[in-house]
């Protein structure tokens, strides 16, 4: 059953076909429209963990698309990078069940079901990215998973939206164009598509195009991922989206531009001479981005634009971590990768349970929600607490590997930045636990709010908890990444 | 050494993680909170205490779980300095608790009060058992979350402001020692506190040097180690079972912990001698006791007065520690325990006079010892006992200090003593004085009573100074503890007197 | 001069780079939403065009394996390819026009410096304060 060979083209496949079919099936019924989708979701999420245990029983495996054999065919491969589309499944599911009460009032009714297409179908791009081993369908699964994220964000009834969406849209289709350029030069360098082909056909070629081919996918990927200083269309997009959604872009999205980035590397992996002016760039960016990031989520009033800010340092920390080219640097991003999703897609959830039933999202106005919405506030306490990296939880793991890897790559200054970024988060989440806990309600939203549905805080809570939890299995996760290391890195130190 | 492996040291820190789990849950009914909140305190301090007698008779209790992180496991392990924090705080955690139970009796938010409280004493147990630098790290940061609550419990300007001050303080410290132990880790590839001193001479002298730096100012945040104390004076505006819990059982006793962890087991004696960084640690605790001892001497609020002597005792503890000799260790790890008790005797003192007339200044204490005289004995009992008057605990630290002072060669330091001796006199034998010999300003008739549950704590803890003082030698005693741990640090077969 | 050479060779490469960059300069310095949409435009059909040439061999026949014609044929690969970048193209261009319309019915103006983000437009709820303490 777990050898069955087609489960891998089902990641994609499964809500690509369920996201279409929604609107065709469920026109004007959101409830159906709500269920049917998290059932695809959880359906997927089942095939990504049935594909993780034969990962983890046999190793990376591959699948030839309509039996045709690599290099000339579409090949797809599951490896530990690919296994990102367990935490996808899974925060994509709760994002879905928490929608049910929250789409019902932040979406036109008649949108619902569309609402929901569109989130099946960003799953199902953003899985197909994830496992997908032809740079060609890199490309054409980005642009799946983008062009649903910018209607997502222009979904919300705030009139900002279409405007932030908008401005997203802009700057990921440029960083699409790049992407695709490069593409193209690395097909006329190398005439295939595959990307352990074209890794192998490229070592030997010219500097030149490829060092464009290099700057045109990091560029590209780089704007996807919000790495400083091509992070400013986030905050806004993040902010103005509905907060599920906000969640999955926060925890997803951008994170295949991480994704997205490591597999460039795997392209050029032994052209030191061109990937080391490359990593040294991301190391300053990251630092600049976790600094700069985390003292701009202080001084914003939004919570939600906080969120967006604390995302951008976040991401900060994965470049540092991918930049510094140590085993324990790189596989603490990659652990961070997923940490941060499970406890920014738990913010998010919160903030938007938050806003749900009170309509207010400036900080300072949320004062006093602690007794009122006992559960999403303690689940936005951990959270917040887990993301500062206040061991044991979830965001100590990769701030500790990473530091770790700043002294094997002889830098000491970037613990110094990893620390302070660290107190800096710790200090505007406390922020947030002041407000909610211990100062008196300050507006009537608040005085009268009761906690929401079970549908809503259960995801919360569970995320919240998984954020937790997840600091105690550093070790395993670790251990798990290391492969990927490898084959993306070749032999490091 | 034999290790045993055991589950105690696991139960100690679960048993409160429950039941403060249980004071959450129960919201309303003030009983099975009592309940709940002396379960935590009382399974605790069984478990703690059932540990002394293997602990004496020189076993080891290890517990393991699965690794934190690549190369460094999650443990416990019960050595004789572990015991000997965990045995002080579980005592005086029962007494406090008892002792909140009464005072905090018409307040707001219990469980979360109570509940937070219960967390505390598990993370403190856990510091004190931690088997590895990075397991004391986990506990150390919990038990700033677990303690922020409680400072911010009035939910006032003065106590938002105070909480913002501690965190800024601890979390920056926080961060100190994350990047000490990074270093520690990636020097010697283990974190374990296992052995009498993990780091060695053959790394790079900038690199240990910075290694002691993080790491003392790291844990001197806690210890309220000047200049990193400014958080400690600020912090008594939340209730006083809470600043007893600050101020003497939980978490300036972690800072000290985590700097005697870091002389004994990080460095080690040999190593830092050598070094010589330790001298330099000496001279600045000697300068923080008379500092201190000199701003406590004008403070006329009760509890500030209190809060900079507490600065002054613990730098007793770290100059005992940083003179690197075998008495003077001895006197570091018992001072734990005797600024524990007289400490906390005098903040239920403070916090059972402010209940009983609420009265907050030094200088209106005059007669009070007629009107509540059990209290006011205590009290006594506690300044003597800081002015190093013999058969009170504080005189055993000073003796010790004073002899590891000339062992180590450095007779200075004894000076220190007397003279600081001389200050602690000149600001407690006045509020003594004035409570038992001037006329009181008025009747009494207003006076409110006190409950016996606050009086009991305050008379054990006193008990506690008078039996710290002349029955040091005891078998069953701490003092045999510690002198396990000293003798442990110095690597000596033989007792040390 | 080895680098002159080549680009002179390829006259098509140098002919997409131009555009890219045009496209990219219009996208980046208009604050005219419509003309940042076909600046977009610009850049994505110089793409296009430069993925397109890749495939050409010179007297390189179409790929269509019949009778009398013989290679070599030209890769039919980047035809493919760059079919599909139309498509997505001409989705995202779309999805971008309709957003304009949005942002013109609620702001009244497709220029960026025009639109004024207001609290209220970042949907924050309207409210009363009853009060309450602050330092």
């Amino acid at each position: 059953m777990i050898d069955w060979p087609h489960w891998l083209p089902l990641l994609a496949v499964l809500p690509l076909v369920g996201g279409v079919l929604t609107p065709l099936l469920f026109h004007r019924l959101p409830n159906a429209a709500c269920f049917w989708a998290a059932s695809i979701a959880a359906l997927t999420l089942a095939v990504a963990v049935a594909l993780l245990v034969r990962l983890l029983a046999s190793g990376g495996f591959g699948y030839a698309v309509g039996g045709w054999l690599p290099q000339y065919g579409i090949e797809l491969r599951f490896d530990e990078i690919g296994a990102l589309a367990v935490a996808a499944g899974f925060i994509a599911l709760l994002s879905l069940v928490f929608s049910r009460h929250y789409v019902a009032r932040a979406v036109e009714p008649d949108r619902a079901p569309l609402y929901y297409a569109l989130v099946l179908i960003n799953l199902g791009g953003l899985n197909g990215f994830l496992v997908t081993g032809d740079l060609f369908n890199l490309f054409v699964f980005m642009e799946i998973f983008s062009v649903s994220a910018y209607a997502l964000v222009a979904m919300a009834r705030a009139p900002i939206a279409a405007l932030a969406a908008l401005k997203y849209l802009l700057l990921g289709a440029l960083s699409s164009l790049l992407v695709l350029f490069s593409v193209g030069v690395v097909f006329a360098m190398t005439g295939t598509l595959n990307i352990e082909d074209a890794a192998v056909l490229l070592d030997a070629s010219s500097a030149m195009p490829a060092g464009l081919a290099l700057a045109g996918l990091a560029t590209g990927f780089a704007v996807k991922a919000a790495l400083f200083p091509v992070h400013f269309w986030l905050p806004d997009a993040h902010a103005a989206a509905p907060a599920p959604v906000s969640a999955i872009l926060s925890a997803l999205v951008v994170k295949a531009g991480v994704v997205g980035l490591l597999r460039t590397l795997e392209l050029f992996a032994g052209g030191d001479d061109l990937l080391q002016p490359l990593l040294t760039l991301i190391v300053w960016l990251g630092a600049l981005g976790a600094l700069g990031g985390a003292l701009m989520a202080l001084v914003q009033r939004d919570i939600k634009r906080m969120l967006a800010y604390s995302t951008v340092a976040n991401i900060g920390y994965i470049f540092i971590g991918l930049g510094l080219a140590t085993a324990s640097a790189v596989s603490g991003a990659m652990v961070h990768s997923v940490n941060h999703a499970v406890m920014k897609s738990a913010l998010f959830l919160a903030a938007g349970a938050i806003i749900h039933r009170t309509g207010l999202r400036n900080i300072d106005d949320l004062r006093g929600l602690g007794r009122r919405m006992p559960i999403t506030a303690f689940g936005m306490a951990v959270a917040l607490i887990a993301l500062s990296g206040v061991p044991p939880a979830a965001g100590f793991v990769g701030k500790w590997q990473i530091a770790l890897g700043a002294l094997e790559a002889g830098q000491p200054w970037l613990v110094a930045v990893l620390v302070v970024a660290g107190i800096v988060v710790l200090a505007f989440g406390v922020r947030v636990i002041n407000a909610l806990y211990f100062r008196p309600p300050a507006r009537v939203p608040v005085a009268s709010a009761i906690e929401v549905p079970a549908s809503m805080w259960l995801p919360v809570l569970l995320l919240a908890v998984a954020s937790l939890a997840l600091g105690l299995a550093g070790t395993p996760m670790l251990a798990f990444v290391g492969p990927a290391v490898q084959s993306v890195y070749g032999t490091i130190p | 050494m034999p290790e045993l492996v055991d589950i105690r040291p696991l139960l100690a820190v679960l048993a409160s993680l429950l039941c403060a789990g249980a004071v959450f849950t129960v919201r309303r009914s003030a009983r099975w909170r009592a309940f709940w909140s002396l379960a935590a305190a009382g399974i605790k301090f069984a478990l703690v205490w059932s540990m002394l007698p293997g602990i004496l008779a020189g076993r080891v209790y290890a517990y393991q779980f699965g690794e934190l992180l690549p190369g460094v496991a999650f443990g416990f392990r019960v050595d004789a300095l572990g015991l000997f924090f965990a045995l002080v705080s579980s005592t005086l955690w029962v007494l406090t608790t008892i002792y909140a139970l009464a005072y905090m009796r018409n307040s707001h938010s219990l469980h979360r009060f109570f509940g937070f409280f219960a967390l505390c004493i598990s993370t403190t147990v856990g510091i004190a058992f931690a088997e590895n630098l990075l397991t004391l790290f986990v506990f150390y940061e919990l038990l700033t979350v677990c303690t922020y609550p409680l400072i911010m419990h009035n939910e006032n300007l003065e106590a938002r402001r105070a909480g913002r001050k501690y965190l800024v303080y601890t979390l920056s410290g926080g961060g100190l020692i994350l990047a000490g132990m990074l270093a520690v880790y990636f020097m010697t590839g283990t974190l374990s506190l296992a052995e009498a001193g993990i780091l060695d001479a053959s790394i790079p002298h900038a690199w240990l040097l910075a290694i002691f730096v993080l790491l003392i100012a790291g844990f001197g945040v806690k210890a309220a180690l000047m200049p990193l104390h400014a958080w400690l004076p600020a912090a008594m505006v939340a209730p006083t079972p809470v600043s007893a819990l600050l101020h003497a059982v939980a978490v300036v006793k972690a800072g000290v912990f985590g700097i005697l962890r870091t002389i004994y087991n990080v460095f080690g004696v040999d190593l830092l001698r050598d070094l010589g960084y330790a001298h330099w640690l000496a001279m600045l605790a000697g300068t923080v006791i008379l500092i201190a001892s000199v701003k406590a001497l004008r403070q006329t609020n009760f509890k500030a007065r209190l809060a900079w002597s507490t600065i002054s005792q613990l730098s007793y503890i770290v100059l005992a520690a940083a003179l690197l000799a075998p008495l003077a260790a001895l006197a570091a790890i018992m001072h734990i325990a005797n600024q524990a008790f007289a400490k906390i005797t005098m903040f239920f003192v403070a916090g059972a006079i402010e209940r009983a007339t609420g009265k907050t200044r030094v200088d209106q204490l005059a007669g009070i010892g007629r009107q509540m005289p059990w209290t006011m004995a205590s009290f006594t009992l506690a300044s003597l006992s800081f002015m190093g008057v013999p058969l009170m605990a504080g005189f055993v630290t000073k003796w010790y200090l004073s002899l590891g002072a000339l062992q180590a060669g450095s007779g200075i330091f004894v000076g220190v003593m007397v003279l600081s001796g001389l200050l602690n006199a000149s600001y407690w034998l006045p509020m003594v004085y004035q409570a038992w010999f001037r006329p009181p300003a008025d009747t009494g008739a207003n006076l409110v009573p006190v409950s016996p549950m606050m009086v009991v704590p305050i008379l054990v803890c006193a008990g506690y100074v008078i039996l710290l003082g002349i029955g040091a030698n005891a078998p069953a005693m701490p003092f045999s503890v510690a002198e396990a741990a000293a003798r442990f640090a110095f690597e000596l077969k033989v007792p040390l007197e | 001069m080895n680098i002159l050479a080549t680009a002179l060779g390829h006259v098509d490469y140098l002919v997409a780079v131009a555009l890219f960059l045009i496209g990219a300069w219009i996208l980046v310095t208009s604050g005219n939403l419509v003309k940042k949409v076909i600046g977009l435009n610009v850049m994505e059909t110089s793409v296009f065009a430069f993925i397109v040439t890749t495939g050409m061999i010179d007297g390189g026949a179409p790929p269509l394996v019949v009778e009398g014609m013989e290679g070599p044929y030209a890769s039919p690969l980047p035809h493919a390819l760059v079919l599909t970048g139309i498509v997505v193209a001409v989705s995202i261009t779309s999805l971008a026009l309709v957003l304009i319309l949005r942002v013109k019915s609620q702001f009244g103006s497709i220029e960026l410096d025009e639109i004024v983000p207001t609290d209220e437009a970042r949907g924050d709820a309207d409210s009363d304060a009853v009060g309450g303490d602050d330092d």
